[in-house]
């Protein structure tokens, strides 16, 4: 596809740049997958963006894995240029090393851990109590 | 339009701004005319539970993580801006610009030296077909003298011919002589010819 204008055209008052990630258009099927883009961040989430820094696919893989990749370069760029990671955006690079990990990775390990070792705790309680029965 | 905190996580409630509201600003498939329905008449919304030990503990966190954030997204903004001066005003930006005028020279002189071989070249050719044209011309100044000599040899032929059949014309002083020769001279056009030329004088007679 042949970009007719440049970006410089299309000005947004008090817009910013975002890098997010935005659904590859596999429409009519079970199969979400995400790109991670550098976009403004009035427009609209699958439409068009300034540049692709990335993927990410939800749905884990036959070796169990799910797979991400990133443009580390031009990731730099984008932020050194002013833009915003999002949330889900933020928390993958923490988890492969480029950010520092996101505090909210930490606490629902955290939470879920807790739960876990609550529900351990419940069960060998259970099973005692089903023993003395 | 005031920035509207919607029914989100605790922490983003405690890390909100301070200008922000706090309102229910949710859209659905009824407008703000539509009655509440029946099952949700008596529903009072509650926001999740938040534990504040982890709050405390988050908020540490948070402010942490922002600072390292900052200080990185400013570390890539020095980063970018000294590959950007690099690529402009560096070293090898200089180099880069000398070896272009070079070949810019280069290829100017070549240039000249084309224009110059092709110069000579059109010279000749130019001075080849001006020839050409002259020897053409000079040949087609013959052809016409040709044309025109014939031509009038056609006529003073004509004129010739036309004289000595001038000689043979009835004039006035003449007719009286034609006229008796004429009739001393009876000529009879009474035949039939073939197509092989064979003459038949005999006439069926009655």
């Amino acid at each position: 596809m042949v970009r007719l204008s440049s970006f410089l055209l299309k000005t947004y008052h008090g817009g910013h740049i975002v890098i997010r990630l935005a659904m590859a258009g596999h429409k009519q099927s079970n199969r979400p997958f995400y790109r991670v883009v550098a976009a403004y961040n009035k427009r609209a989430r699958d439409s068009k963006y300034i540049e692709q820094l990335g993927s990410y696919d939800p749905l884990p893989n036959i070796y169990n894995e799910k797979l991400v990749s990133f443009n580390s370069d031009r990731i730099k760029y984008w932020m050194g240029c002013g833009a915003h990671p999002t949330k889900p955006v933020a928390k993958l690079l923490g988890l492969a090393g480029f950010f520092p990990l996101h505090p909210m990775t930490v606490t629902e390990a955290e939470r879920r851990r807790a739960l876990v070792e609550l529900a351990e705790g419940a069960a060998p309680e259970e099973v005692d109590k089903q023993q003395e029965l | 339009m005031f920035q509207v905190i919607t029914r989100s996580t605790p922490v983003i409630r405690l890390l909100a701004p301070r200008g922000a509201v706090l309102v229910e600003a949710v859209r659905g498939r009824k407008t703000r005319t539509d009655p509440k329905a029946k099952s949700k008449e008596g529903r009072i919304k509650t926001p999740p539970p938040v534990d504040p030990v982890e709050m405390v503990v988050l908020r540490e966190r948070f402010t942490e993580y922002d600072l390292i954030m900052r200080a990185l997204r400013l570390e890539f903004k020095e980063e970018m801006l000294r590959k950007r001066y690099e690529e402009e005003v560096g070293s090898l930006a200089e180099e880069r610009a000398k070896q272009e005028a070079e070949e810019h020279r280069s290829l100017m002189t070549w240039n000249q030296e084309e224009n110059l071989r092709m110069l000579k070249i059109r010279e000749l050719r130019v001075q080849k077909e001006v020839e050409a044209a002259e020897v053409k011309k000079a040949e087609a100044a013959i052809l016409r003298e040709q044309a025109m000599e014939h031509f009038v040899k056609e006529k003073e032929g004509e004129i010739m011919r036309f004289q000595e059949e001038a000689k043979n014309f009835i004039t006035l002083e003449n007719l009286d002589q034609r006229i008796e020769e004429a009739l001393d001279d009876p000529k009879n056009y009474n035949f039939a010819i073939d197509k092989d030329g064979r003459v038949v004088k005999r006439t069926v007679l009655q």
